[in-house]
């Protein structure tokens, strides 16, 4: 399990590191502007082709990559229902902050949980490697962090209903 | 005990090795002769016509202009006109004036006058950003690429006082990437993110007086303003970086699907080679002579190219390579070895470090010759990208290089 993983984010970083190459672009459209052609998508000619990084149906990855601008969209694993309240509700409280992690997107592309954009700017600020071990470490995390929530929802439940019960005895 | 002893002793002649080994890289390799730290971040730069001088642009509106002075640069001017960023400087070398275009579709010439550079503005009839600029060879015109899928040519009108430009329009497919000016002061090639290459005519009378004798592109030169003479459909992704071989008998561009390729014979029948890199795509090209060409992009460290006695051009190395590996591979693993004890990490984090271990530590996305007056050749250039260095480098002491100058 865990080795499969390892392979699916080796992966990713691979796609990331080839895809991570943007420069300053200003628009071709609209006069005076400059603004990520990924989200625009006004020229065709200046978007690469995407590409999806499946590791089964439930956990995909989508890069879209375009002459200044990278988009990465994660689905998350969401086993049963509760797992799905747990991501929903986890990842609208971290997108809601978008600002505080810089790369992160306010809103995930549709049928993707999480969306990150990344623009030339941030690849003049930051290094790309840094950049990548951030994506990759968060793919990592939210996994982990889903199923300790799960877990702690789970014996927390449990407490409350021992707790409650306990008057019938 | 004593099987504990020999463990260390053998790390100690490990240790010793290493140092060894990294004094003599130190004295047979020293690509890189000068790195300066200006700016957080680079866009582009250019040499005064003497390098005594330095112009960049520290990725904003200004361009600063250092002086070498005692070993130390320092900032002389800041030369405030454009209200976007700066996206392409060069520097006259017949007429010591510099022209500058930007984001904001505008374009100066500035002129130095006693200590104050003044500029002039040029109408560049434009209506999206202008992206790159070349003076041409004798330095009576210049060439501005844009994202209005245009090429400016512009030249001085004496008469009216006034820098006039003439635009080949409805050519390109998409933003014009780069423009290099031919030996021969007419023709220019220029590269799109459409993917081609394109090679057009820029004969302008008045300016280019009379027929320009004729030169290696043969008939070619009889066309008119704005005639294309030749369009490259290599790559199948933008194309950036078009240079001229310094006698103008070929070119070499870049595309981004990490391609680089050359060009013999422009005119009706050009021949070319497509060289495939197994790394990441570069951003610029720049020929030292007709048989070498240094490649520059994202992969951090400049690519050296060469063409065989068949004409046949390949890869050859990584300029700012350790020679280690190829000194003795014995000592390299020991080396590794070495090294992952004194910085105590293991031997899987050096190796992934490998990439980053260069002078450039971010995409270089320019480079530029650095001509000395006693000689025709180019032995050094100078490099900068996103991470704010300007880097020389001389090719003098690159042995196994010598061959192609």
């Amino acid at each position: 399990m865990a080795s499969s993983l390892r392979l699916y984010l080796t992966c990713i970083r691979n796609t990331l590191e080839a895809a991570m190459c943007l420069q300053n672009f200003p628009c071709q459209e609209v006069e005076r502007h400059n603004k990520p052609e990924v989200e625009m998508k006004t020229s065709p000619e200046l978007l690469l082709n995407p590409v999806v990084i499946c590791r089964n149906e439930a956990e995909k990855c989508l890069i879209e990559t375009s002459i200044n601008s990278l988009r990465i969209s994660l689905k998350v694993k969401q086993a049963d229902e509760l797992e799905n309240i747990l991501t929903k509700k986890f990842l609208r409280f971290l997108s809601m902050r978008a600002e505080a992690f810089q790369v992160l997107r306010r809103k995930p592309v549709q049928g993707y949980d999480i969306s990150f954009l990344i623009t030339n700017y941030h690849c003049e600020e930051m290094q790309k490697h840094k950049l990548i071990d951030f994506i990759v470490q968060f793919m990592e995390d939210i996994d982990k962090e889903i199923s300790e929530l799960k877990l702690s929802m789970n014996t927390r439940g449990r407490l409350v209903a021992t707790e409650f019960l306990k008057q019938f005895i | 005990m004593d099987c504990k002893k020999r463990k260390d002793l053998h790390s100690v002649t490990d240790l010793v090795l290493a140092s060894i080994q990294i004094y003599m890289i130190t004295l047979i390799e020293m690509a890189a002769i000068a790195v300066n730290q200006f700016a957080e971040c680079v866009t582009c730069h250019a040499w005064s016509p003497d390098q005594s001088m330095i112009a960049l642009c520290p990725n904003n509106n200004e361009v600063h202009i250092y002086k070498s002075v005692a070993e130390n640069w320092e900032r002389i001017h800041v030369l405030q006109k454009h209200d976007q960023i700066i996206a392409g400087i060069d520097w006259s070398k017949s007429s010591n004036r510099i022209v500058t275009v930007s984001h904001d579709r505008n374009s100066y010439v500035w002129n130095q006058e006693g200590s104050v550079w003044v500029p002039t503005l040029v109408i560049l009839r434009l209506n999206r950003a202008a992206l790159c600029v070349q003076w041409s060879p004798k330095g009576n015109k210049f060439a501005v690429g844009s994202g209005a899928k245009t090429v400016c040519i512009c030249y001085y009108e004496q008469e009216n006082n006034w820098w006039v430009s003439k635009l080949i329009r409805k050519k390109h497919d998409s933003s014009v990437t780069s423009v290099a000016w031919h030996p021969n002061n007419v023709l220019i090639a220029t590269t799109s993110t459409d993917g081609k290459c394109r090679v057009f005519s820029t004969f302008i009378k008045g300016v280019d007086a009379g027929k320009p004798r004729k030169s290696g592109s043969g008939s070619s030169l009889d066309a008119k303003f704005g005639e294309q003479i030749v369009q490259l459909d290599l790559s199948f992704c933008w194309a950036f970086g078009v240079k001229w071989s310094p006698s103008g008998s070929s070119l070499a561009y870049v595309g981004h699907n990490s391609m680089i390729y050359f060009v013999d014979q422009i005119g009706p029948s050009p021949s070319a080679q497509s060289v495939v890199l197994r790394d990441l795509p570069l951003r610029d090209v720049m020929f030292v002579s007709e048989k070498l060409v240094i490649g520059v992009g994202y992969d951090c460290n400049p690519m050296v190219f060469a063409a065989d006695g068949t004409g046949s051009w390949s890869f050859v190395r990584f300029l700012d390579e350790k020679k280690s590996a190829s000194s003795s591979a014995r000592y390299g693993s020991q080396l590794t070895e070495a090294f992952g004890k004194f910085y105590g990490s293991s031997k899987q984090g050096t190796s992934n470090d490998k990439s980053r271990a260069g002078v450039h530590d971010n995409c270089i996305n320019c480079i530029v010759p650095m001509k000395t007056s006693e000689s025709n050749k180019i032995t050094s250039f100078s490099t900068s990208g996103l991470d704010g260095k300007v880097v020389v480098w001389d090719l003098k002491n690159q042995e196994d290089l010598l061959e192609y100058m």
